[in-house]
């Protein structure tokens, strides 16, 4: 029973702790100006993290290392640190974006400006990082970010077409409108938004902190493959109810407070108070994902001490980091930037950022000396070269694209 | 071809103590020279005086000259931490020690008993080969130990993987022909085709001076791949 109990609490949270505010403002902008022909790329990004999540999480159960001690183990010191410095300033970049996402909900609540707010959500962070249990944090912000399931409901009290709403799954129905490059740039910030690389990271170094070993590869898999698919039903909910709302207006979204409208819409005030519940618990659940993911990634590459799994005394330089990290978010976010913005920059980063750590994964997740009996497969393997080549090419795409759309206005 | 490699499973490894409670990285592994001729792993070196250099020749040592500047008044700050290869319990995924780490990295001293070389795997790693046998670009590129981990035999250097490509380019395709991913495999193995293992010994002559490996004619050369 007890088991039963937590492969259901590891598939909720992973649910809850799925979308985050790369997720919410990707899937809303590219929903209103896309319809659903771009659900193609979410449903890939989905498979994509599914695919590269379980051959680390496998890794961290088997072997009890996580991500970056394998980056710099197989890439080296010079190779290793690239990665660590573009590793780390995408998860910073999400960091901020998070905080400013939480910031930008209670925003909704109270109207107080999220510049003001973001001092004291960042010290909340910081708080629940040094105070909090690993596993309290996963489950209370995992079970509340379930709230957004709101997006699902909204769209089916918006009542559309739904024949003409799944018409626009084919890439061929893109609106005419808008041009191909654009198109293709927001396929890349939806593949980031999918295939963040800080999900790999806190995944396998949770798998250290809640000490798995070979008998839980079960469980994890179960988070996983049913977790992720799920959470990945909501992004496609979200740009469900963009797409209704929005696309036959014209009208683009440049607001948290759009990404929700269409909940308002379909449900009304109860709606909207629990997609801001929602918003607030996804936000500041993947804030404390990026922050602890900025300790891990530097500390894994440098051999110190990391992880909640040990007092805060006793790893030490890791708990600094991560007061660091938030004494410069909150610095970043007073200069009164939009978290909006940092999102959408932090998105197609972590498209640019993925090659370098997915290539050592699968690298590892075929060595028997890691591994044993439980390296990978030829099913995982399949999949595994697919994505090195998707994930190649969308790394490459993404910059170019960035500077030829400006952004996607063009 | 048993034992193990020097660069791909010790370098860069987490080092964990007796407890699971985490130590350092294996920055680098220090080799000592012994009188009669041999060379063998004798401890694991740890902090950035260790790492720093490892960053190639012209960058490496920059670095490693800012690091001693910015803290100048140190007698003791270009000397790396050292663990003795004798506390190594296990080598797996990371290396187990046989003790706690409380109090456990000691900086290196400069002075070296009489008649021993005290030399690191970094500045083997990447050593250019003369060999008529092989390309002219060709490298050190790993260095190989003796015995199993938990072992009684000594860490003895028993031989040097050459050729051309850089030092951990080869992510272990060298060694265990069925290691996959296929497409990723034959792409490792195409790009490193002229790689070799070199037993050491007589006709291999690694001359630190000159910073060069000289292998004689006639001295076997293994294929790996």
């Amino acid at each position: 029973m007890k088991r039963y109990f937590a492969v259901l609490l590891g598939v909720l949270t992973a649910i809850g702790g799925f979308v985050d505010i790369g997720d919410l403002v990707t899937n809303a902008q590219a929903g209103a100006r896309f319809g659903w022909s771009l659900v193609w790329v979410v449903v890939l990004g989905v498979l994509g993290i599914c695919v590269f999540a379980e051959m680390s999480g496998r890794i961290a159960a088997v072997s009890h290392r996580a991500t970056f001690d394998l980056v710099r183990e197989r890439l080296g010191p010079r190779m290793g640190l690239l990665n660590l410095f573009g590793s780390m300033s995408v998860t910073f970049l999400t960091f901020i974006a998070e905080i400013g996402g939480v910031a930008l909900a209670l925003q909704l609540l109270s109207s107080v400006s999220h510049v003001l707010v973001a001092m004291f959500v960042a010290a909340a962070v910081w708080i629940v990082l040094w105070r909090a249990k690993f596993s309290s944090i996963e489950n209370v912000l995992g079970l509340m970010g379930l709230a957004l399931i709101v997006f699902a409901v909204a769209l089916w009290q918006l009542g559309p077409d739904w024949s003409e709403l799944s018409s626009q799954l084919s890439p061929a129905e893109k609106p005419a409108a808008e041009g191909w490059a654009v198109y293709a740039f927001f396929g890349v910030a939806l593949f980031g938004a999918a295939m963040t690389p800080y999900e790999v990271f806190f995944f396998s170094s949770g798998g250290v902190e809640e000490r798995w070993t070979s008998k839980d590869i079960g469980v994890m898999r179960a988070n996983v493959f049913l977790g992720f698919p799920l959470g990945g039903v909501l992004s496609v909910a979200i740009a469900g109810c963009a797409a209704v709302v929005f696309l036959p207006q014209g009208i683009t979204v440049e607001t948290l407070g759009q990404v929700g409208l269409p909940v308002a819409v379909a449900l009304g005030k109860i709606g909207l108070a629990v997609v801001v519940l929602g918003f607030f618990a996804a936000t500041f659940g993947a804030a404390c994902e990026t922050g602890l993911s900025v300790g891990y990634s530097l500390a894994q590459y440098s051999g110190f001490q990391w992880g909640k799994y040990v007092r805060p005394r006793e790893a030490a330089g890791f708990h600094v980091v991560l007061l660091v990290a938030t004494v410069l978010a909150a610095g970043v976010l007073l200069t009164g930037v939009d978290p909006i913005m940092v999102t959408e920059v932090s998105v197609v980063f972590s498209a640019l950022a993925l090659p370098l750590t997915y290539f050592p994964i699968l690298v590892v997740a075929n060595d028997p000396d890691y591994l044993g009996e439980h390296r990978n497969g030829r099913l995982a393997n399949v999949l595994g070269v697919f994505y090195l080549v998707v994930i190649t090419i969308a790394s490459i795409a993404a910059i170019p694209l960035m500077v030829i759309t400006s952004m996607g206005q063009g | 071809m048993d034992g193990y490699d020097a660069a791909l499973h010790l370098l860069d490894r987490q080092v964990v103590d007796r407890e699971g409670q985490l130590v350092a990285k294996v920055d680098d592994v220090e080799l000592t020279l012994e009188p009669d001729g041999s060379l063998v792993a004798t401890g694991l070196l740890v902090g950035l005086p260790a790492l720093l250099p490892r960053f190639g020749d012209r960058l490496g040592s920059w670095l490693l000259d800012k690091y001693v500047q910015a803290g100048e008044e140190r007698a003791d700050r270009a000397l790396p931490g050292v663990i003795e290869f004798e506390l190594v319990d296990d080598i797996g995924s990371g290396v187990e020690l046989s003790v706690l780490r409380k109090g456990l990295v000691r900086p290196r001293t400069a002075e070296v008993p009489a008649g021993v070389e005290r030399w690191r795997l970094g500045d083997l790693l990447g050593m250019r080969v003369r060999c008529g046998d092989l390309p002219k670009r060709s490298r050190v590129l790993d260095v190989r130990l003796a015995g199993v981990p938990h072992r009684t035999e000594r860490p003895l250097v028993t031989g040097l993987v050459v050729g051309p490509g850089r030092p951990g380019s080869l992510f272990g395709y060298d060694r265990k022909p069925d290691l996959g991913p296929l497409a990723v495999a034959v792409v490792v193995r195409r790009l490193h085709r002229h790689v070799r293992g070199v037993d050491v010994g007589p006709g291999v002559e690694i001359d630190r001076a000159a910073n060069e490996v000289r292998i004689s004619p006639g001295v076997p050369l293994l294929p790996l791949l």
